[in-house]
């Protein structure tokens, strides 16, 4: 009953504030723009003029690669020829060619071709010269070798994709991985903030209460561990609020399908199993960290005390986002299943690992325990710091008089 | 008042570490009587204080209320006033009562029918809406004695609550303190401010060094506490006799002469013994006033404590 009117009171306090309000609303439009961004430099990049530097002998490989290119509608693809080998390095390094190819005079037999690239990003010119090129030496192959234009038509026809994602439960839906794989990161970012921001909110919350010195009267009236378990609940409420909100953004923007640019977001990676997972491991990390952010706001008095004493909590808040790349490359490996089952990292690396590639079903539940047993030590933890910190002012906290609360029995 | 007393505090004592905040101090406070509870800073109060809220685990003793043990449920009958007092600063005045009192357990509409008739009453209601930020701080103070009394408490415990209030405030506060009282409310209030705890208290208890010096009913102290001083003044600035019985020392201020006297001196016989040196104007042997008790009793105990 009175813990109600504490969850009352934070959830409305927090709700009302403006500081919600607008990132309720700013945050999903900037998470459209880290999608849309990237994707519009790429169009545009896409279609950029590259020069190509190309030493051709035979006069005749350059020409069919005009063809090819022309017929596949790459006609951004300037092939410019040079009379020598030696030309292509130097117009790469004075900027007159983006890439160059040179053409071995006995291509056909030797199969030599050359790629010359100046930077990483050529990459991409790789990727659509190179299949042209193998389909040109292919085409002379069979010509020599004496095969028919029409049987060289039905032999070198490109395969035509259907890429097919299966989830779990064995339901199939046509995938898009690069958006699937866009929609993973932007619920592993909204996770990483949500998750640090509440923390800290029910953190600078704490202080707020000591500093203004209304602690007391609510003591009065509740226990500390009351009086914690409502401000955790209050303000856990108040972010799962504007979680469900930016979830609901993201499904409904999904499933809708946003087209910018000719790019589909795809939603069917949207299964019901990544929202559950979602919430549950917002609603686990978030009590979690809140729950020892609670506790580390008891033992201080400002502000800036909190913020040092809370630079442990922001590590293990930050160092799953550093070990994200390491998971997301393999993700059941034994370090990543590992790295994913440590109760603080758990929120952030088991999701991902949920998002890649469904990991097996004891290690998610073994994650969920975990998790929970870490809250169950962490309210314990948190509520005697609570007790005996929230009514001490003045002297600002060390770690001493931390180990020391912490070792006196209850 | 031979009641049951509403709060009985049974030889309570607290220590942090190797501190003795309150040792054995055992309190009986009258139903519906105002109860100054009185120290030096640092004497225990605060502790003693914080003990009955439940918000300091007491190390022995046991505190009834009513004749029941004091359970963190029965602290919905207490109203307290931190020493220390704040409010939710971002919140608005009108919400903010309504949480207190929904701490205290009152219900919600209750609560707020209630925080209206209060904000009326102390001449608030055009700030019902408004964040308390933006209150200044003597209407501050008396949103909180708004939440203190709004549950409508059995008792109430007001911790230094005079500090920090201007004249009017205090005139309010007096009002508001003997206004309950008369409506069967209890109110333990701590103060340096004597002549405040002398104006309206019935009972008092004085403490320090976190034990207990004296404790009654005011009146009954004052009657009984040794005179120490008679004051005289004569019509022609006549001296007073050399040899007089009883008297220790004599001293003339601004015309008016201070007699200290033993505690068993018979002020007639004094009297007498005076007229015959001149005619007396005045001659004043007045009951020790509380501040005068205070200082004495706690002199006393401090050259008790050296010696």
């Amino acid at each position: 009953m009175k813990v109600w009117a504490i969850i009352r009171r934070e959830y409305i306090e927090k709700v009302r504030t403006k500081g919600f309000v607008l990132s309720t609303l700013l945050i999903p439009m900037l998470m459209s723009l880290m999608f849309i961004i990237p994707m519009l430099v790429d169009d545009m990049g896409g279609n950029d003029v590259r020069t190509v530097g190309v030493f051709d002998p035979s006069g005749e490989f350059v020409n069919q690669m005009r063809d090819v290119l022309e017929l596949r509608g790459k006609d951004n693809y300037l092939l410019v020829e040079t009379g020598a080998d030696e030309g292509l390095t130097e117009g790469i390094t004075d900027g007159t060619f983006d890439v160059a190819v040179s053409i071995s005079p006995d291509y056909i037999e030797s199969r030599k071709l050359k790629f010359y690239s100046g930077t990483v990003s050529s990459m991409v010119n790789m990727e659509t010269l190179g299949p042209v090129m193998s389909r040109i030496l292919s085409v002379q192959r069979q010509t020599n070798a004496g095969v028919s234009d029409s049987l060289q038509t039905y032999l070198l026809a490109r395969p035509s994709w259907e890429h097919v994602s299966v989830n779990e439960t064995g339901e199939t839906s046509s995938a898009n991985e690069e958006s699937t794989f866009g929609i993973a990161i932007t619920l592993i970012m909204i996770l990483y903030m949500m998750i640090l921001m509440y923390g800290q909110h029910t953190m600078m919350g704490v202080i707020e209460e000591k500093s203004s010195r209304i602690v007391e009267v609510v003591l009065s009236s509740v226990s500390s561990t009351q009086l914690m378990i409502g401000k955790i609940a209050g303000i856990g409420l108040a972010g799962l609020t504007q979680f469900s909100i930016w979830s609901l953004v993201l499904v409904w923007g999904s499933k809708r399908g946003i087209e910018i640019s000719g790019f589909t977001l795809d939603g069917s990676f949207l299964t019901p199993t990544i929202l559950v997972s979602f919430l549950v491991f917002f609603v686990l990390g978030f009590l979690l960290f809140a729950t020892l952010y609670a506790g580390v706001g008891a033992m201080c008095n400002t502000p800036q005390e909190a913020q040092q004493f809370a630079v442990p909590l922001m590590l293990c808040n930050v160092i799953p986002m550093m070990l994200l790349s390491l998971v997301i490359m393999e993700p059941n490996s034994s370090i990543a299943v590992i790295l994913s089952l440590i109760p603080l990292f758990s929120p952030i690396l088991m999701f991902i690992r949920i998002c890649m590639e469904t990991p097996p079903l004891w290690q998610i539940g073994a994650s969920w325990i975990l998790m929970l047993a870490s809250i169950w030590l962490a309210l314990k933890t948190a509520g005697k710091l609570f007790r005996v910190g929230i009514l001490m002012h003045g002297a600002a906290p060390s770690w001493k008089t931390l180990v020391k609360v912490l070792r006196q029995s209850d | 008042m031979n009641s049951l007393p509403i709060l009985s505090v049974q030889s309570v004592s607290k220590s942090y570490g190797t501190i003795k905040a309150v040792s054995d101090i055992s309190l009986d406070i009258p139903k519906a009587s105002i109860y100054g509870f009185l120290g030096p800073n640092g004497a225990g109060k605060t502790t003693t204080i914080r003990s009955i809220m439940g918000i300091l685990m007491y190390d022995s003793g046991k505190i009834m209320i009513d004749g029941q043990p004091l359970t963190r449920d029965q602290l919905d009958r207490v109203g307290y006033l931190p020493e220390e007092r704040g409010l939710y600063r971002k919140m608005k005045c009108i919400d903010q009562l309504v949480f207190l009192a929904e701490l205290k357990s009152v219900p919600r509409k209750v609560a707020r029918k209630r925080a209206e008739e209060w904000l009326e009453r102390l001449e608030l209601s055009d700030w019902a809406e408004k964040k308390v930020d933006a209150l200044s701080k003597g209407m501050q103070q008396k949103i909180q004695l708004a939440a203190t009394f709004l549950p409508e408490p059995e008792l109430v415990i007001l911790d230094e609550p005079f500090s920090g209030l201007d004249p009017i405030n205090i005139e309010l506060l007096r009002n508001i303190i003997l206004e309950e009282r008369n409506k069967g409310c209890t109110v333990i209030f701590s103060t340096h401010i004597l002549a405040e705890a002398e104006k309206i208290c019935d009972s008092i208890c004085l403490i320090e060094a976190g034990k207990k010096v004296l404790d009654g009913n005011l009146e009954k102290i004052r009657r009984e506490y040794p005179l120490k001083t008679v004051k005289v003044i004569y019509h022609n600035e006549e001296k007073p006799p050399e040899e007089l019985p009883g008297v220790e020392s004599m001293e003339l201020k601004d015309g008016v002469w201070k007699l200290a006297i033993d505690s068993d001196t018979d002020t007639d016989l004094l009297l007498d013994k005076l007229r015959k040196a001149g005619k007396v104007d005045l001659f004043s042997a007045n009951r020790p006033s509380l501040e005068e008790i205070f200082l004495n009793e706690v002199h006393q105990l401090r050259q008790e404590f050296t010696a």
